[in-house]
């Protein structure tokens, strides 16, 4: 009898003190994104290492602008555009990371769109989510068309924002339903750009979206990036192209440690407040910006190679807000 | 023949029906499309079990501790993200563990904090006051842990033993008193030993493990079972070696104590909390002269066996050294709280054998010096604690 209660409790014991062990695998050796070499016979834990299956795509994202449904009524360009809300998604924001996202058009961020000075822009709004959701577009509109006092219901609710594109510049817009800060902080935002009459010269144009992720919901993200899964474009580096004017539409759309950065290697820009002057602010290599501001960045590599751009907020950067760009003579794109 | 068969059929029935029932029940309730019992989405929980911190790496032990499957998505020191790779895989089932390998650069004495996050975004993390490099057995660790257990275990037990020749020369009265106070010295022990356990089961250990009730359960599993051998030895032996019978089962009890000082000190030594390994170590060679007290007076109405007073010494000092090694080199809360449960249920196995030793006496248990004895005995052993 008291063997069988020693027996017992021995085997209980080892049961909780000794992990289980799995029959040994082959080793594998990789290079992380940070330069060390780990050997393995297990799985890796690395945000650029496995395979990326997540639904939003960062490449597509940075240089994908909607310029709607065009046509023309007294003489003036109309552009409308439709934008569906939804709140019941769960997608992988960084591999193995899955995370319920609010969206507009299915995805974080939302669609960039885009419209000269002067357009008359339309954007149906149709809220398929489960909760009240509106949007908010920064810049010129009337009081009826804000996005705050005009609440669209779930399920199929509806609403047409309509206004006079302007003015021209890099503007964000979100939901602006309370509590607000849940709202944006789950993905429900995107860009509006509005092109001044004269155009700006020719450029290799592309957006980033400088967002973030609170995944256990301590008001903390978890998560930065540009364009939302964090270290995307140091594992997918940009291709650009030596001695073409590269120009950014950047905006920062942070919740909680809302102060972010955009540093970059080896080279300066002009920055573009907002983008509504013509005229550049500052040549640099960093910029600040608080939660919602924006603007434009221009530069032109000399010459050919890896150059990093990051949030100096080394916090953010090390937390996946940190990407390459690839310099090369010819990109193939 | 044939009617004991079918009795037997008949009872094997009877225990199997009951049972039969109670699964039926517990699918119906719990099984898959059972909707009576519904408290919501189960929350998935992570345990960081170890930290060590090696050569150009900080080492992980995770623990699933929650009800549902997790696979582990990410891992971060200080909450920076930090590439790494986990054994066997990511997966982890129920209570099942896994090594978390992060290539990290780490400063020694700087505190950490180590975080992992699964896939639903949680994050959970560790902190390490000092980081200290990882213990790894080596001839000189592995001999100065016996010379600490030594230290600590052995020679002050054998001090205590130096007592015997001013017990043997004590009136009856006397006698008891002191038999009473080595009663309150180890019903202090044992109480210390079960408050240490509940300490790092509410620490160290996930509450998936309910730690307070393993040492319950181990305590009174473990004093059962020495009651049970003890008596047997008892009975075995003629009346004369009755008194070194107590007195070798005093001396094991006291040895499973010791094992769960040793783990202590070898466990504080392997974690890197240096001052407290050392409160430990001063601590536990003071206390343990008191020890070889409680061996000597049960023995004490014989003629002096200086063999045998030696040998029972080691026997309850030299656990201090395997506790030390293993507290040292494989330190696990659970392991740690089950060595101390042990330590405990030993130690009220002896007090409940010095007693019904004490009942012999005509007086019975309940006399002035049995119980002025046990006062004092935990006084003493209370005053040295706040002391140390």
């Amino acid at each position: 009898m008291l063997f069988a209660i020693a027996a017992t409790a021995t085997l209980a014991a080892l049961y909780f003190v000794y992990p289980i062990t799995s029959d040994a695998k082959e080793e594998k050796i990789f290079v992380t994104h940070t330069g060390g070499v780990i050997k393995t016979s297990g799985d890796v834990l690395d945000p650029i290492y496995t395979a990326q299956t997540v639904e939003i795509d960062p490449d597509k994202y940075l240089r994908e602008f909607n310029y709607g449904r065009t046509s023309s009524v007294d003489g003036k360009t109309v552009r409308e555009y439709t934008i569906i809300a939804e709140d019941d998604k769960v997608m992988e924001i960084s591999p193995g990371v899955f995370y319920n996202v609010w969206t507009f058009n299915g995805t974080v961020p939302g669609p960039t769109i885009r419209a000269t000075e002067g357009d008359w822009v339309k954007v149906k709004f149709i809220n398929m989510g489960s909760k009240t959701h509106t949007i908010h577009f920064h810049g010129f509109h009337a009081a009826e068309m804000d996005g705050v006092f005009e609440p669209v219901g779930p399920g199929g609710g509806q609403f047409t924002y309509e206004f006079e594109a302007g003015p021209a510049g890099v503007h964000p817009y979100h939901c602006h339903v309370m509590p607000l800060e849940e709202h944006i902080s789950h993905g429900l935002y995107g860009v509006y750009i509005v092109d001044p009459k004269k155009p700006r010269p020719p450029a290799d144009e592309m957006v980033m979206v400088l967002n973030g992720f609170d995944t256990d919901f301590d008001a903390e993200n978890n998560f930065y990036g540009a364009n939302t899964i964090p270290f995307y474009y140091q594992h997918h580096p940009i291709q650009i192209k030596k001695g073409e004017l590269v120009r950014i539409y950047v905006v920062n759309i942070l919740e909680f440690d809302q102060i972010n950065n955009f540093h970059l290697h080896g080279n300066l820009y002009h920055y573009y407040p907002t983008g509504t002057y013509s005229v550049p602010s500052a040549f640099t290599d960093m910029i600040t910006l608080s939660q919602g501001e924006r603007g434009i960045m221009e530069f032109t590599y000399d010459t050919p190679g890896k150059f990093m751009f990051h949030a100096h907020k080394t916090e953010f950067a090390e937390k996946g807000w940190t990407g390459l760009f690839l310099v090369q003579d010819e990109v193939v794109q | 023949m044939e009617s004991t068969k079918t009795s037997k059929a008949k009872i094997a029935a009877a225990g199997i029906i009951p049972l039969v029932l109670l699964s039926a029940m517990i699918v119906y309730l719990f099984g898959p499309g059972a909707e009576l019992v519904n408290f919501g989405t189960p929350l998935p929980n992570i345990t960081i079990e170890r930290v060590d911190f090696v050569e150009s790496e900080i080492q992980v032990t995770a623990r699933n501790t929650g009800p549902i499957d997790v696979s582990i998505a990410q891992a971060d020191v200080n909450d920076r993200i930090q590439p790494a790779a986990i054994e066997p895989d990511k997966h982890l089932a129920r209570f099942e563990t896994a090594l978390v390998r992060i290539p990290y650069s780490w400063n020694e004495a700087e505190p950490y904090e180590i975080g992992l996050t699964i896939n639903d975004g949680t994050r959970f993390a560790h902190s390490v006051e000092a980081a200290a490099p990882a213990i790894k057995p080596s001839i000189d660790l592995v001999s100065y842990f016996a010379v600490i257990g030594t230290y600590v275990g052995i020679i002050p037990v054998l001090i205590g033993l130096l007592w015997f020749p001013f017990i043997a020369k004590m009136s009856p009265a006397k006698y008891k008193f002191f038999l009473a106070l080595t009663a309150g010295l180890l019903l202090f022990l044992g109480i210390d030993a079960i408050e240490e356990g509940m300490e790092i089961s509410a620490e160290r250990l996930s509450g998936a493990f309910n730690g307070q009730l393993l040492v319950a359960t181990v305590v009174v599993g473990s004093f059962v079972g020495l009651y049970y051998v003890s008596e047997k030895l008892v009975s075995r032996v003629s009346s004369a070696s009755k008194s070194v019978a107590i007195a070798l089962m005093v001396s094991i009890g006291i040895g499973l104590h010791n094992l769960g000082e040793g783990l202590a000190i070898g466990a504080a030594i392997g974690l890197g909390e240096i001052a407290l390994s050392t409160f430990l170590i001063v601590g536990f060679t003071i206390h343990n002269t008191t020890e070889g007290l409680a061996i000597a007076a049960p023995m004490a109405r014989q003629k002096p066996m200086i063999a045998k007073l030696a040998a029972m010494g080691v026997i309850a000092g030299a656990p201090a050294i395997f506790g030390a090694w293993i507290g040292g080199f494989q330190y696990s809360p659970i392991s740690a709280i089950i060595f101390l449960s042990v330590g405990a249920g030993a130690i009220f196995q002896v007090i409940v054998a010095i007693l019904k030793w004490i009942r012999q006496d005509e007086q019975g248990l309940l006399s002035a010096p049995t119980a002025a004895g046990i006062a004092v005995g935990m006084i003493i052993m209370y005053v040295t604690s706040i002391l140390i």
